[in-house]
């Protein structure tokens, strides 16, 4: 079990980075390790109730940043930082969770799991004493930690007004480099992204663009490792699904965002009996998944 | 002097033997009625004083009993008087001492003397033919209702007056022999052609249909739940005579049959709205009346905003499900309703009705699942298929005026069930949903090739074992449809896109 300890503004284990942003909190609540300041940190943030498409685009961006060396900060929500700290952790890296309120409180509770690994590698910080509970006001106040502790933001998914904002307002006050990762223009989850990349943000279209802006070299692509669930350290990235013409066809039509049966009926001309033979072969394949009843996404290849 | 004349008392919808007695002697003049009688029964008195009156016949001042014999069973309704009046007129010599020998005599009596409707008719001509008897006299207004019943005379009266010159030999054509009433099939005034698009649900209510597979259907608001569920009646194979004879009873019973309607041959379709409490939804009352399940026997029961409905209300519905009929336990009576129905609810997928659509939707996951997590468990492990109602795009609301007809579809469900008819002849099943597990390894018997794919399928999908035996049963229904002896790969995996929703379904 890690220890828990204060660390006072004043100490010298106070992390540089945080130390003189605004409104530098007077010390720190740190359960786990502190990031390391020798290595780069990238906050990864975005909408609690995110799509599918931001779902895979958080695993996506932070299992690679992860596998490449970098830190991964975020707050521990719902949505996107679950799932970006939860993916960075699988792939072997380290992520730090902020939180909005004491140490002894864990929300939300699906994330019990993540609490649980996270502070054997990486750590959870902190500025609330044991005990305090999670209130909205401090969620927001919390946001000045994760962009303090970071090089650079990055924004998975965002709705025009969220929570995400005052992050990236945060960042852009300390100094902090932001990228946006581009969606729908129709997509409202994106419209805070879009905006964002229109306003002067960068554009996030691979990690790649997040290394070179880390200024960290990327030559090989790395391959990504994934601890599953029973700890055996499996490559995420499967041979190519054989795939019958007929599967090709309908793995074509699917996308990250959720599409229903009726309209893939109306795309391939196929019957629903046929197709339904056809996604569950991908499913079992690995390549798409249900994600609602008869929605369909597909699961991205292109790790 | 003594008179009597037989009539029956309905409990559910069993019927007992009553015969009305009535004697007349000296002393003070009254008219007095015993036997165990309801309010409504004892009044009877006034109004069959009354209208014998307004005919022209008064009762003499002479002390009058009748008597409603057995006298230890509780006698409810309106339907006692014409017997009642019957009685005295024999008292009276006002027709023949030998009238209504033989013949049951069911009615009530307006003060005018007209002849009221009563319910229940249908079930007490048909109680009344399994005890031997061969006549029955019944209001005009119910005459189409009895007259479905085989190898009775029925006389249809519609005043004291008729009645009067029915006995007497002066008007006879109101009998008459029982006509073919029973028409099959047809007659919904909803049709499968009216809808467009939504090819997924018209599939999967086929499948249910064809194995009386209960279905659950998921869909934004406005995507045509309803719409669709309203039409499953009309692609189940039509009732047959005896089916119609069920259906007719129990609305007979229920008081629920229009004047002059006769056999009912259509497959009702009951949607009660989700404030219904357990009591509507069972049945119940004094003497207890037939609820929304007994109501929906051989037909649908339709549920729409599932997870809105009580908690205790739906918890009744699993008796009827299990054993296809409900006992009712009263402090007068217990009867026992069939009520086998095939079950159709619908639900959003989310409590604002939207998701996954996430440019609508704003539900956390978490949100999702607790809204899922409304509908009891016990109730989900009885539905078997689960489909999308999508919204519909308008494109697909023009139409290209080519939907098939329920008619067709219905072709198909019938060969089905027919398939299924022979398979199970002797076994006490009927349909492809009621094999037991037991029974699964005989009846839905797997080749290597099907096993390998699903034992694939439930450790890719991670689908849960509570769901295995029902794919199994729907997949065995999909195969009767596509006329294959064996389940195939591809009827197995239409049954696993089909298959039902379970607790960790909804995740990322």
């Amino acid at each position: 079990m890690a220890e828990e300890r204060y660390i006072a503004r004043f100490e010298d284990d106070f992390p540089a980075r945080l130390r003189f942003i605004p409104g530098c909190p007077s010390g720190i609540y740190v359960k786990g390790e502190l990031p390391d300041p020798e290595r780069k940190t990238v906050a990864i943030v975005g909408s609690r109730a995110c799509s599918h498409y931001g779902y895979s685009m958080a695993e996506y961006f932070a299992s690679h940043l992860a596998s490449a060396g970098v830190q991964i900060v975020s707050g521990m929500a719902r949505g996107i930082d679950g799932i970006a700290q939860r993916a960075a952790l699988d792939a072997g890296g380290v992520s730090y969770g902020v939180l909005g309120f004491g140490l002894d409180v864990i929300y939300p509770k699906e994330n019990k799991d993540l609490f649980d690994m996270i502070t054997e590698r990486g750590g959870l910080i902190t500025e609330h004493p044991g005990g305090t509970q999670p209130v909205k006001a401090f969620f927001a106040s919390r946001n000045r930690i994760i962009s303090g502790l970071c090089d650079l933001l990055l924004v998975i998914e965002a709705r025009l007004q969220s929570g995400t904002s005052i992050t990236v307002s945060n960042a852009l006050e300390q100094g902090r480099d932001v990228f946006a990762v581009p969606g729908r223009l129709t997509d409202p989850l994106s419209a805070g992204c879009n905006k964002l990349i229109s306003e002067g943000a960068g554009i996030a279209r691979t990690p790649d663009d997040i290394l070179r802006a880390l200024g960290l070299s990327y030559e090989k692509p790395v391959v990504v490792k994934r601890r599953s669930r029973d700890d055996a350290f499996t490559v995420i990235k499967p041979a190519p699904a054989e795939l019958t013409e007929k599967e090709k066809l309908v793995y074509e039509c699917l996308d990250l965002y959720p599409k229903g049966l009726n309209e893939l009926v109306r795309q391939t001309r196929l019957s629903v009996s046929e197709l339904l033979e056809i996604l569950i072969s991908l499913s079992v394949k690995g390549v798409a998944k249900e994600c609602a009843k008869h929605n369909y996404i597909k699961i991205w290849q292109n790790w | 002097m003594y008179s009597s004349v037989k009539t029956l008392a309905l409990s559910g919808l069993v019927g007992t033997e009553i015969n009305v007695e009535a004697d007349m002697s000296d002393g003070l003049p009254v008219f007095e009625m015993v036997g165990f009688l309801g309010g409504e029964v004892k009044e009877a008195r006034e109004r069959v004083r009354t209208a014998l009156k307004n005919n022209g016949i008064t009762l003499p001042p002479k002390r009058i009993t009748v008597n409603l014999s057995p006298a230890d069973i509780r006698k409810t309704g309106t339907s006692y008087d014409l017997a009642v009046a019957v009685s005295l007129l024999k008292l009276l010599g006002e027709i023949p001492t030998d009238a209504a020998d033989g013949m049951m005599v069911i009615g009530e009596l307006g003060l005018s003397g007209k002849v009221h409707a009563v319910s229940g008719v249908l079930p007490m001509v048909i109680q009344a033919k399994e005890i031997g008897i061969k006549k029955c006299m019944v209001p005009a207004d119910n005459y189409t209702e009895a007259a479905a019943v085989d190898g009775m005379e029925i006389a249809g009266v519609n005043s004291i007056d008729e009645m009067l010159s029915f006995f007497n030999g002066e008007l006879t054509d109101c009998i008459r022999e029982r006509k073919q009433t029973c028409i099959s099939g047809g007659g919904y005034d909803v049709d499968f052609s009216e809808i467009n698009g939504q090819e997924t649900c018209r599939r999967a209510m086929e499948i249910a249909a064809a194995g009386m597979h209960n279905i659950l259907l998921i869909g934004p608001p406005g995507a045509g739940k309803t719409m669709l569920a309203k039409r499953l009646p009309t692609i189940l194979p039509a009732p047959d005579h005896g089916e119609c004879m069920e259906i007719t009873k129990i609305y007979s019973v229920a008081g629920l049959l229009g004047n002059g309607q006769g056999l009912i041959t259509t497959r009702p379709f009951v949607n009660p709205h989700h404030t219904i409490s357990q009591v509507a939804l069972a049945g119940g009352g004094g003497l207890p009346k037939p609820g929304a399940c007994t109501l929906a026997h051989r037909g649908v029961l339709f549920l729409d905003e599932l997870p809105e409905f009580s908690h205790n209300a739906l918890e009744i519905l699993r008796q009827p499900l299990e054993e296809r009929e409900i006992n009712i336990q009263r402090a007068q009576a217990a009867c026992t309703y069939p009520a086998d129905f095939l079950l159709c609810a619908a639900m959003n997928p989310c409590r604002c009705g939207y998701y996954p659509d996430r440019s609508k939707c704003r539900c956390t996951d978490n949100d999702v699942r607790k809204y899922l997590g409304r509908i009891s468990g016990p109730l989900l492990d009885r539905i078997d298929i689960c489909a999308e109602a999508s919204e519909v795009d308008y494109g697909s609301l023009k139409g290209n005026g080519k939907n098939e007809s329920s008619d067709s579809i219905r072709k198909r469900v019938e060969r089905a069930a027919n398939i299924q008819h022979e398979r199970y002849a002797g076994t006490g099943i009927r349909f492809n949903s009621e094999i037991s597990v037991r029974d699964i390894e005989t009846y839905c018997h797997l080749g290597a090739a099907e096993e390998r794919m699903m034992r694939n399928a439930f450790e890719s999908m991670k689908l849960s074992a509570r769901a295995f035996h029902r794919m199994l049963r729907v997949s065995r229904t999909i195969a009767d449809l596509d006329g294959s002896a064996d389940i195939k790969v591809n009827h197995l995996s239409e049954a696993i896109g089909f298959r039902s929703i379970d607790g960790r379904y909804w995740n990322g």
